[in-house]
């Protein structure tokens, strides 16, 4: 459990540099990075990766979107099949947790080749 | 095993990395990466401002002194400097913090540059920007400005002020369109602002009927041409009229009228009168109104101005609000992004406004080639060399295409690249091509600084294209207006047709005097006014080449010149007037040729809702979606000889009406194809019960005036999820309140000339280009009521107002 937490609170504050001009897609090696730091297995790996990254994107779009009062995302759901708002927010923290789950997931593996332990937790 | 599943893993985040991050393409167009676009760090999620405003102080490197800049609740920036440089500089940076991908997209269209971003499906429209020498005539605009250091200076401060914002920008800060489109925006330069003022010549003095004329000629013989296409409405009110002021003048042309006869089979004849090109063709017409109302016919005593130019409306809006105080001046108005100053508006003592000069200033001249290679040309029987410019035109995904446009002493021979075009071999001669002079871009500067007459007069003498009816009312009293331009010199007829571009003698004979321009100061009627319509009657000396349909203009000179005790209120009724003279004129005369007996019940029906029609297009009027309907119908039937011809000129509409009611058996309302002779009675007949048929198909249509017309409000990209098309307004084109499906009246603006000046705005669209702003378009729904706001006009950074929404502090900063 305490990996799973450090997993997705180390993703969420190391993705924040994405607000500072680092790529949005550093939150991916940033996974990698989570993934070999605190190996656990596989699924609830890919799972506290999925949670901080979609944690991080999730939480920064609804916050933008909330105090904007929902203008734009009503406006931009209409250039995608009609989408609210709040999906819209589901829809950017979905894409943010596959693609910090699939980075833990990717790191954990690594650690295995080089480390060769298996995770106990 | 392991490192299989390594393997897996990393694959799975790379091929899942690169989905989101690689731009994507469905069909032609190029979407922005997934990943891109929706992470909340750089993505369209940084577009979502907050909706609560917080202004913070800026450094801005360049400034002079300190410049107060206070924000009203409308989002509108007053500017506040010690000079007019740190205004202008101010001016460029916030007109690019919250226009910036307009002027970009605006400019692009202007320099044909929109494939460089959008690929080969703009190929054709950008060939054609270039070929018809839009950066050509821009060129020519920076190199005249150039002259002038004053000018240059100032142009130069906007130019930096518009950079200073660019530069800070990091992609996450780009407008969203930038996003959506995929590209970066460009720093600002002098050619940039030099083609905001060609978009508008573009836009409102690039139109002629020379092909159309042409053919019409030459389809229909000379005395049949002048049947049709008679040169004057006698019902017609000049803005200028003719009160002697002009006997003396002796203007008179030896050279004669050429036709080039070989291209388009016309015998040759000197026409004896010239007529006016119809715009009827082109349902979608740029025109405006001003009128200035003198104390004499106002509650106050002091002058009432009002301007409310029609042009083609979308989001952002064209306009750009905005108050620039200095110690030598005060002005509030609206600006056009990219251009420094205030285009219309007013000050503490005066005001101004504009509406487009119908006069044609461009012309079609064949040219004889001297060899196959289009090398050389003729002119007077002498070997001429054109002049090749390259234009190279960027393609998004494909090497550019290189585009040799050849240039005649007339101007460029603008589709010599398709064989099929009838002006292939046609050179084109526009007035924007021809260098403004070196202060032209500072006229507006002197308005906006300007205190009386003269100095209007005076900063009036500058201006060339593209032609405007200048407006002008000062709160001492004084009201003017002047036809103000770059007008050529013709002989009568010349530049109607297709002109014989072998021969010198075809040229413009000059340009008319700038102190013989049509113009007016306090007639003795007390009121000045201009709805697009002839400049003058027939009498003024120099041959008026263009026009409008006048039905505005005549509605507006009515009901000026009974107006007495003026007031604002007044002054918007007119604005928002919605009736017709067209409908006025033609309805009656249509109604009368009816023959009801033959009509069945739903039939009676219509023609008693038509009976009771009061001609105004109010939103809610259903019988005027009859009227048009039917009047359309009559009109194409009885242009029925048209069918199926391209570029052929058709009658005015008041030229048809005009036979409607005077001469029903024209032998244009016979059917060529029926062995019967109809008249005018038989097309009338005929159109309504096609109109009744039209109605029976298309139910939905039977409607309100509103709702048939279907207003739409369309971001300039046109994304409908950025536009607005729940928008329901009255007006028509021959009404004052002239809306249209896609056009309509872009700034309501009424000025109170009184002791201390009051004013009153409203344009359709909103301060900010961001579609997630509430200030996107925060003043449509106002604007489509038809109310106004009044106009915030500060007298000091300081002055208290509960209108006020914060203020910045630009400062200088001194590397």
């Amino acid at each position: 459990m305490r990996r799973i937490l450090s997993t997705i609170l180390f993703i969420f504050l190391l993705g924040q540099s994405s607000r500072f001009g680092v790529p949005w897609w550093a939150i991916a090696p940033i996974g990698v990075l989570a993934g070999w730091l605190f190996p656990m297995h596989a699924f609830r790996g890919f799972l506290a990766g999925f949670l901080g990254g979609s944690l991080l994107w999730g939480t920064t779009a609804a916050m933008l979107n909330n105090a904007n009062d929902g203008i734009l995302s009503a406006k931009v759901g209409l250039l995608f099949q009609g989408l609210q708002g709040w999906q819209l927010v589901l829809l950017t923290a979905v894409l943010g947790g596959l693609l910090a789950g699939f980075g833990v997931l990717t790191g954990r593996y690594a650690r295995d080749l080089y480390v060769g332990s298996k995770p106990n937790d | 095993m392991r490192v299989f599943r390594f393997l897996l893993s990393l694959f799975l985040t790379v091929l899942f990395g690169w989905l989101l991050w690689a731009p994507q393409t469905v069909g032609d167009k190029s979407l922005p990466s997934l990943g891109g676009f929706f992470n909340p760090f750089s993505g369209f999620w940084k577009n979502a401002a907050p909706v609560a405003n917080t202004f913070q102080d800026i450094d801005l490197p360049g400034l002079k002194g300190e410049v107060q800049l206070v924000y009203d609740d409308l989002l509108i920036p007053h500017i506040f400097a010690e000079n007019l440089d740190d205004a202008m500089r101010v001016q460029g940076y916030v007109t690019a913090q919250h226009r910036l991908w307009q002027m970009d997209i605006t400019t692009r269209k202007a320099s044909g540059r929109l494939s460089e971003i959008l690929g080969e499906r703009t190929l054709g429209i950008d060939r054609v920007t270039r070929r018809r020498g839009m950066v050509f005539a821009a060129e020519n605009a920076v190199k005249a400005w150039s002259e002038s250091p004053e000018n240059l200076r100032m142009l130069q401060a906007y130019v930096d002020g518009v950079n200073a914002y660019v530069n800070q920008l990091r992609p996450a800060d780009y407008p969203i369109e930038f996003k959506l489109l995929n590209y970066a925006p460009e720093p600002w330069s002098l050619l940039k602002t030099a083609l905001v003022v060609e978009a508008m010549s573009e836009n409102l003095c690039s139109r002629d009927a020379d092909l159309a004329s042409t053919k019409a000629a030459a389809k229909f013989g000379w005395d049949t041409f002048d049947y049709l296409f008679p040169e004057w409405n006698p019902k017609q009110q000049p803005i200028i009229p003719d009160t002697g002021q002009w006997k003396q003048w002796n203007v008179n042309i030896e050279a004669p009228t050429t036709i080039a006869p070989e291209a388009f089979g016309q015998t040759s004849r000197k026409p004896e009168s010239g007529t006016t090109p119809s715009f009827d063709t082109d349902p979608y017409v740029e025109g405006s109104n001003n009128w200035a109302v003198a104390g004499t016919r106002t509650k106050s005593g002091h002058p009432l101005l009002a301007n409310d130019p029609h042009l083609t409306l979308g989001l952002p809006s064209i306009w750009f609000q905005l108050q620039i105080h200095t110690p030598g001046q005060n002005c509030y108005g609206v600006s056009l992004q990219g251009v420094p100053g205030i285009i219309i508006g007013f000050n503490e003592q005066i005001a101004w406004g504009v509406t487009n000069v119908s006069h044609d200033v461009s012309d079609w001249y064949h040219i004889t080639w001297a060899d196959d290679k289009h090398s050389e040309y003729l002119l007077d029987s002498v070997r001429q060399k054109v002049q090749e410019r390259i234009e190279t035109i960027g393609i998004k995904g494909k090497d550019p295409l290189l585009d040799t446009v050849r240039y005649t002493v007339w101007g460029p021979v603008v589709y010599e690249y398709d064989h099929t075009h009838p002006l292939r071999d046609c050179a084109l001669r526009w007035i924007s091509h021809d260098a403004p002079s070196p202060d032209g871009s500072r006229i507006f500067m002197f308005l906006n600084a300007g205190k009386n007459y003269d100095d209007y007069r005076k900063a009036l003498n500058l201006y060339d294209c593209p032609a405007q009816n200048f407006v002008f009312a000062t709160s001492s009293g004084d009201i003017a207006i002047t036809v103000q331009g770059k007008f050529p010199i013709r002989q009568k007829g010349q530049g109607r047709f297709i002109q014989d571009g072998s021969r010198q003698i075809s040229e413009w004979h000059g340009f008319i005097p700038m102190d013989r321009v049509p113009a007016m100061k306090n007639p003795s009627r007390g009121f000045v006014f201009s709805a697009n319509q002839h400049s003058t009657p027939p009498s003024y000396p120099y041959y008026y080449l263009g026009s409008f349909d006048d039905f505005r203009g005549r509605e507006i000179y009515d009901r000026l010149s009974n107006m007495q005790n003026a007031t604002v209120d007044s002054m918007k009724t007119m604005q928002l007037d919605n009736f017709s003279r067209r409908a006025a004129d033609a309805l009656p005369a249509m109604l009368s040729l009816l023959d009801r007996s033959h009509l069945d019940d739903e039939g009676k029906k219509m023609a008693a809702e038509l009976d009771a029609w009061d001609f105004r297009y109010e939103a809610d009027a259903t019988a005027a979606p009859l009227f048009d309907v039917w009047f359309d119908t009559c009109y194409a039937r009885t242009w029925d000889e048209w069918d199926g011809q391209e570029n052929l000129l058709l009658p005015e509409s008041w030229r048809f009406i005009e036979l409607l009611e005077k001469d029903t058996a024209s032998i244009f309302f016979d059917h060529p194809s029926t062995p019967a002779r109809e008249t005018a009675r038989a097309i009338v007949q005929e159109s309504f019960e096609t109109m009744q048929e039209y109605f029976r198909q298309h139910p939905d249509k039977r409607t309100t005036w509103g709702h048939f017309m279907g207003f739409t409000l369309k971001h300039l990209a046109q994304l409908d999820a950025f536009s607005r098309l729940d928008v329901v307004v009255g007006g028509h084109r021959t009404a004052p309140n002239a809306m249209q499906k896609t056009h309509g009246p872009s700034w309501r603006m009424i000025v109170d000339l009184n002791e201390k000046v009051k004013a009153y705005g409203v344009y359709p669209g909103g301060q900010s280009g961001n579609p997630g702003s509430p200030y996107y378009d925060n003043m449509v729904d106002t604007w489509a009521k038809g109310d106004y706001y009044e106009l915030l006009f500060l007298s000091a950074a300081d002055e208290p107002s509960s209108r006020i929404a914060g203020r910045q502090t630009f400062k200088p900063t001194h590397p």
